[in-house]
């Protein structure tokens, strides 16, 4: 690592992400210099963007072999179907499935142009996008990466094709956005045109940056199926299509060299189940060939036994995407070593919601009194800045810190036990002798519902300590079926837990609006609704980011939901130029780029 | 002989089925492997629920427990529903965790044996002895010390151990994860070094405390047995030392080491849970507490069947070993 | 963890009819006079009695501490991950908690655990054990497939359901703990009470038409309390071992409860860091179960002079 550099503005991050320094982990004693100080925040940018485009960039082909670590193994090619889907086969996908656009690691949306030539949106009613690719980007087994292979991808996952007994065929995991394509024509094999049933500014988020985009030659030689242009979600010979729904949902788990080609930069060479992937580089890329020979992604689970295997050089690169104080204290005492230490928030947040079904937090003024208990402050310092030295309380439920949009709307709740209590008493609660609030001579118990998690416990356990001098009286309830039946019955009083957003924001209407699929709480508030209505279909950005602002603003004046922190990914790093954690994609996103330093 | 073998694997079949059951439901009933899918905005319940029903969830526990049965007994092991492991296979997971635990283990064991009987027996001929007190006390301090610490001891100071190879100008030696895929490679003695280096510390770890717990055994049995009359005859009657010890008071001393060996046999395998976690190795340690820990019924059983199948085979061998170390015992 | 990998070490007397030691039989004039001569010879190991005093002082620490050290062990008042000094000597947890304070509470719970895991196993260890080696025939059958049973059952399967559903407080680890170590005792107290029971006194006692209970409690107990005593203590040894593995996975004692097991996997990755996290407990726990285990080997010799004075 050089030892010089400037740092760069953080402003314009989204996960804020920075520089850690180290002081052997033990007392700060200040003073002394602190190695290193090669800024990490500035490796969410990649060598090959610029503006809102990216281009492989050339880099020297070593023989180099790393080997990058990271919580779980990969365990399909179809990221897609609903038993496979989890981020850690996207952290290898990233590298050997192509798509439309890529995301960088400040979650910035860059058109792919390795593979396309550009992406338009011809039409705003009805919403016709049109997706050109560059002619002659071709599979590693030789096929075109064609029109063909986007609309499998919208067959597979727009939910819209059921069998004779009504049921999903592709049960695809997520059907965001393409449940609204109504169509995918192939004008030439090169040029693929999108219809919307309503308009949808996140287009850009289908065809690729999910690394969706899969081989659809492969799965008609082994169907049958001539051609998959010819098959639709009704109508149509569904025979065939139930062949072509069974190949997808099965045969891509796992590894088969012969039906799992690249698209991209990296090929899958080797597979170890349950412990590692191996990549190499992809000889038929279009783009500027990769660096690296070979990467090999292992899952090693205990985050600690992560970092010593980094340091005693068993691995090159650690990747977590689950914050874990140990590891990353004792990464963070590796500096000496050369070893550079990244935290970075990500793409979750936990957020304690307010039941209005029950009795006490029906009232607004209970409600208000609760955030104004709770020390955030105090929660985000002893939780999460041991990982993440600068991270700050979460201000915002529709914005991440960092992102264009994000106010803190919730600057005025700090953790205020006496101002807390002066609200309670000002809404008729009387204070018992214990010390407790109570109205009618009844005492106010709030459950707090989480699954057992660690992090979470200690939330709670603060929590109680916090708001026990405000006369609340919170217990900890515990319960690892609370997602389970528990939460979606509204089963709870304040449920603790973390939303994990993907980096477009159509998907959260369902946890707020009126009757909303994800909306336990009973909460309603048709501004709300309205505002989020214009947000997931208005095509102009700026517009669209009022309406989620405005969203934001009313949800804090309701007191419905207290966002308490984001979690942040961490990794490390040893004798590469640079690498960042994309919080989507995982540590690979740009491994194309890597160069070995000594 | 053969009816004594035939009689125990039968006795083991309803033990088995009965401890099949009891886990399946424990593990069934503990959670729902999909609930977490709740947490990511924009799911609904109608995709929830299509996922449990492709899963089976949707049916009843005794009625997944009879499918499980069923084509488990027509040899087909079933798929994992936990969420995210695209339902691999389970007999294709258990087998790997196996070889994978039993390339820990067996080495461990044989030298926790090998050097725990030794130690044991030279600390009962020689008891009071220097050799004694160091042996027992060491043996002592390994097993008061819980596995964790071992193993985190351990790999801490390897880690060192390398750094110092490292300054002599040496290649750096232990590893602190399991083997790398595709093996080693290299010449004999290239292979060899990263051969040691990886199973060095997570095999020297479970060595350490076994050989604790045999060489006080065998110390313990020895001493009994060099006490007992038939012994003080065998000396009184002018048999040399060497003689005395290896053919009367070793052979009968063995017993109860053999009694230990399989009572540890139940733990064997899973006992490797901690030092699995530790050194990063996807054993069967790893397979059940991530079934555990995942609501995975399925992927249970498949460590279940393969765990207790070793315990009844080394209970059993272990009685057959009675028999040959004592013929006095029968096997009825 | 299905217990510690590890089998009682000092006790040999695992299997029917070879090397077990019986004591001789029972009356209450000897009783006295045999237990007198135990605790003799057993005040005579020193190291045993030392361990004794070291014993007693981790549960004094434990037991009394509080009252010295007066920080509640739920404060998070303080800042997080604070240095060993004087208002903390050994420093805080994340959460701002006292080590200390912690520690005092996790060595409490960690022996009270341990203490009813031995008492509770052995309880059930001996009275299945010795109903199987005396009525053998069908109740016998019945016992040895239940412990068979048990032995296959992986105890992190039944931890992590019960631990789940009753909160992890001390007392529900203590029971699956216990739940799991009484195989042993049940095996050992069945091979004596077999050869126990071919004894002429027991057959007099048959003979003269005393009930079985009588004569489990009366005879075959009594003359095995050598072998009892000296398990249920190492048991304890076991337990507090297999406490700190069930918590290294996560299924042992939960928060706002905690043990020494539990101390350790929480501060284990810091043993070059922040040493005083690792090092306090570590020693606490090696000192409790090597302390125990010593005294069970003084018991054993004080029960059984005969294997300390051999001459080879």
């Amino acid at each position: 690592m050089s030892t010089k550099r400037s740092s760069l503005p953080i402003a314009a991050v989204v996960g804020t992400s920075l520089l850690l320094s180290a002081c052997g982990g033990t007392t700060g004693d200040g003073g002394g210099a602190t190695e290193p100080t090669g800024d990490v925040a500035a490796m969410a940018v990649s060598k090959g963007q610029s503006g809102d485009e990216y281009t492989s960039p050339e880099v020297p082909q070593s023989s180099d072999t790393f080997i990058v670590s990271t919580d779980n193994p990969y365990t399909a090619y179809n990221n897609q179907t609903s038993d496979a889907n989890n981020s850690y086969n996207a952290f290898a996908l990233t590298m050997v499935l192509s798509g439309a656009y890529k995301l960088d690691g400040n979650n910035k949306v860059l058109l792919n142009k390795d593979v396309m030539e550009g992406v338009e949106v011809t039409s705003e009613s009805p919403q016709t996008v049109s997706w050109k690719i560059k002619p002659g980007v071709v599979w590693s087994d030789g096929e075109a990466w064609d029109c063909d292979d986007f609309y499998l991808t919208w067959l597979s996952q727009a939910g819209k094709a059921k069998g004779a007994d009504g049921k999903d065929l592709f049960l695809a995991a997520g059907t965001t956005g393409y449940e609204l394509v109504d169509k995918v024509e192939c004008k030439t094999p090169t040029e693929v045109v999108t219809t919307f049933s309503t308009t949808y500014p996140d287009y850009k988020g289908l065809f690729g940056v999910r690394n969706d985009i899969l081989p659809a030659h492969v799965l008609e030689k082994a169907t049958g199926v001539a051609d998959v242009t010819t098959l639709t979600p009704t109508g149509g010979d569904q025979a065939a299509l139930a062949k072509a729904a069974e190949f997808w949902k099965t045969k891509w788990n796992g590894f088969d060299a012969a039906l799992m080609p690249s698209s991209a930069q990296y090929v899958i060479t080797a597979f170890e189940q349950d412990s590692s992937v191996t990549l190499e580089r992809n000889p038929k890329w279009a783009g500027k060939p990769g660096g690296p020979a070979k990467i090999v992604l292992r899952g090693i689970s205990d985050q600690v036994a992560q970092a010593q295997a980094l340091e005693n050089g068993d691995v090159h690169v650690n990747s977590m995407a689950q914050p874990d104080v140990n590891a990353a204290e004792r990464l963070r005492g590796l500096s000496g070593q050369k070893v550079v230490f990244g935290a970075a928030n990500g793409l979750s947040f936990e957020h304690l919601d307010l039941n209005y079904k029950n009795k006490w937090l029906a009232d607004a003024a209970v409600r208000r009194a609760f955030m104004q208990c709770v020390n955030r402050e105090e929660l985000t310092d002893k939780l999460i800045r041991p990982v993440l030295e600068n991270a700050k309380p979460l201000g915002s439920l529709t914005f991440f810190q960092g992102e264009e949009g994000y106010t803190d709307n919730y600057a005025q709740y700090k953790g205020d036990a006496a101002e807390a209590k002066k609200t309670l008493e000002s809404a008729g609660f009387t204070f018992g002798g214990d010390g407790f609030a109570a109205k009618n001579g009844e005492k106010v118990t709030l459950k707090i519902s989480h699954t057992a998690i660690p992090r979470r416990k200690q939330t709670v356990e603060l929590i109680q300590s916090q708001c026990k001098a405000a006369g609340f009286e919170i217990v900890d309830d515990t319960d690892s079926n609370f997602l389970d039946t528990r939460v979606s019955k509204g089963d709870y009083d304040i449920a603790l837990f973390a939303w994990s957003a993907a980096p477009f924001k159509s998907q959260q209407k369902s946890i707020y609006e009126t009757g909303g699929g994800q909306n336990w709480s009973a909460y309603s508030n048709p501004k709300v609704d309205a505002a989020f209505n214009d947000g997931v279909s208005n095509l102009d950005e700026a517009k669209s980011r009022a309406a989620y602002q405005e969203a934001d603003k009313l949800l804090a004046a309701d007191n419905y939901s207290l966002p308490l922190f984001q979690l942040p990914n961490m990794w490390a790093f040893k004798s590469i130029d640079k690498v960042y954690f994309q919080s989507y994609n995982g540590a690979l996103w740009n491994a194309n780029e890597w160069v070995k330093t000594s | 002989m053969i009816r004594f073998i035939t009689r125990r694997l039968l006795i083991s079949v309803p033990i088995l089925l009965v401890g099949s059951f009891l886990c399946f439901f424990m593990v069934a009933g503990a959670g729902n492997p999909v609930a977490e899918l709740r947490a990511k905005p924009g799911v609904t319940e109608a995709q929830v629920r299509a996922l449990e029903v492709s899963l089976g969830l949707d049916q009843p526990i005794i009625v997944r427990y009879w499918t499980w049965l069923v084509n488990f007994l027509r040899g087909d092991w079933g798929q994992s529903i936990a969420l995210g492991q695209a339902k691999v296979d389970i007999f294709d997971s258990v087998m790997r965790g196996l070889w994978v635990t039993a390339r820990l283990v067996i080495g461990a064991e044989v030298l926790a044996i090998v050097f725990g009987v030794a130690v044991g027996v030279l600390a009962a001929v020689k008891q009071y002895s220097i050799f004694d007190y160091i042996a027992t006390s060491s043996a002592f301090l390994m097993f008061s010390m819980p596995v964790v610490c071992v193993a985190v001891i351990l790999k801490t100071y390897g880690i060192q151990f390398n750094n110092l190879l490292e300054s002599l100008g040496m290649d750096r030696w232990l590893t602190t994860v399991s083997p790398a895929e595709g093996g080693f490679s290299g010449g004999f003695g290239d292979w060899l070094f990263s051969y040691t280096g990886t199973y060095l510390l997570p095999t020297l770890t479970l060595t350490l405390i076994s050989f604790a717990a045999y060489s006080r055994f065998q110390r313990a049995s020895m001493l009994e047995t060099l006490n007992s009359d038939y012994v003080r005859t065998a000396r009184a009657k002018g048999i040399s030392q060497r003689r005395v010890i290896f053919r009367h008071a070793f052979r009968n001393a063995m017993i109860p080491v053999t009694t230990l060996f399989s009572l540890n046999a139940a733990v064997l395998f899973s006992g490797a849970i901690i030092t699995e976690t530790v050194f990063g190795w996807k054993g069967m340690g790893n397979l059940l507490v991530q079934s555990v820990r995942t609501f995975d019924p399925n992927m249970l059983m498949g460590w279940l069947m393969v765990t207790a199948a070793l315990v009844v085979v080394f209970n059993l061998v272990a009685d057959l070993m009675y028999g040959i170390l004592d013929p006095r015992i029968r096997l009825a | 963890m299905p217990s510690d990998p590890r089998a009682n070490p000092s006790q040999p007397s695992g299997v029917p009819a070879a090397g077990t030691v019986v004591t001789g039989e029972f009356d209450a004039t000897k009783a006295r006079k045999q237990s007198t001569l135990v605790l003799r010879r057993f005040f005579r190991h020193r190291l045993a009695v030392a361990s004794l005093a070291v014993f007693t002082l981790i549960v004094l620490f434990g037991l009394l501490g509080p009252l010295f050290w007066t920080i509640p062990v739920d404060d998070t008042t303080s800042r997080g991950y604070l240095p060993p000094s004087p208002a903390h000597p050994l420093g805080t947890n994340q959460t701002g908690k006292d080590m200390l304070a912690q520690l005092i509470v996790g060595t409490r719970l960690s022996v009270q655990i341990a203490l009813v895991v031995a008492l509770g196993s052995t309880i059930v260890g001996v009275a299945l054990g010795a109903l199987a080696g005396y009525l053998r025939g069908f109740v016998d059958s019945a016992i040895s497939r239940f412990t068979d049973l048990m032995l296959i059952i992986p105890q992190i399967a039944v931890a992590a359901i019960l631990v789940r559903a009753f909160d992890g407080s001390w007392y529900t680890v203590a029971f699956i703990l216990a739940a799991f170590a009484w195989m042993q005792t049940a095996r050992i107290t069945r091979g004596e009470t077999l050869s126990l029971a071919q004894r002429e006194f027991i057959e007099a006692a048959r003979a003269a038409g005393a009930r079985t209970r009588w004569i489990i409690f009366r005879h075959l107990v009594p003359n095995m309390v050598g072998t009892i005593t000296v398990n249920t203590t190492l048991a304890v040894a076991t337990a507090v071992l297999s406490e700190a593995a069930l918590s290294f996975i996560g299924l042992g004692v939960q928060p706002p409860d905690t043990s020494l097991g539990l101390i350790i996997n929480e501060n284990y990755s810091q043993i070059t860091s922040r040493p005083w996290l690792f090092w306090g407990p570590f020693v606490v726990i090696v000192l409790l179960s090597l302390a125990v285990n010593f005294i069970g080997d003084g018991l054993r010799d004080a029960f059984d002079p005969r294997q300390t004075k051999v001459r080879a």
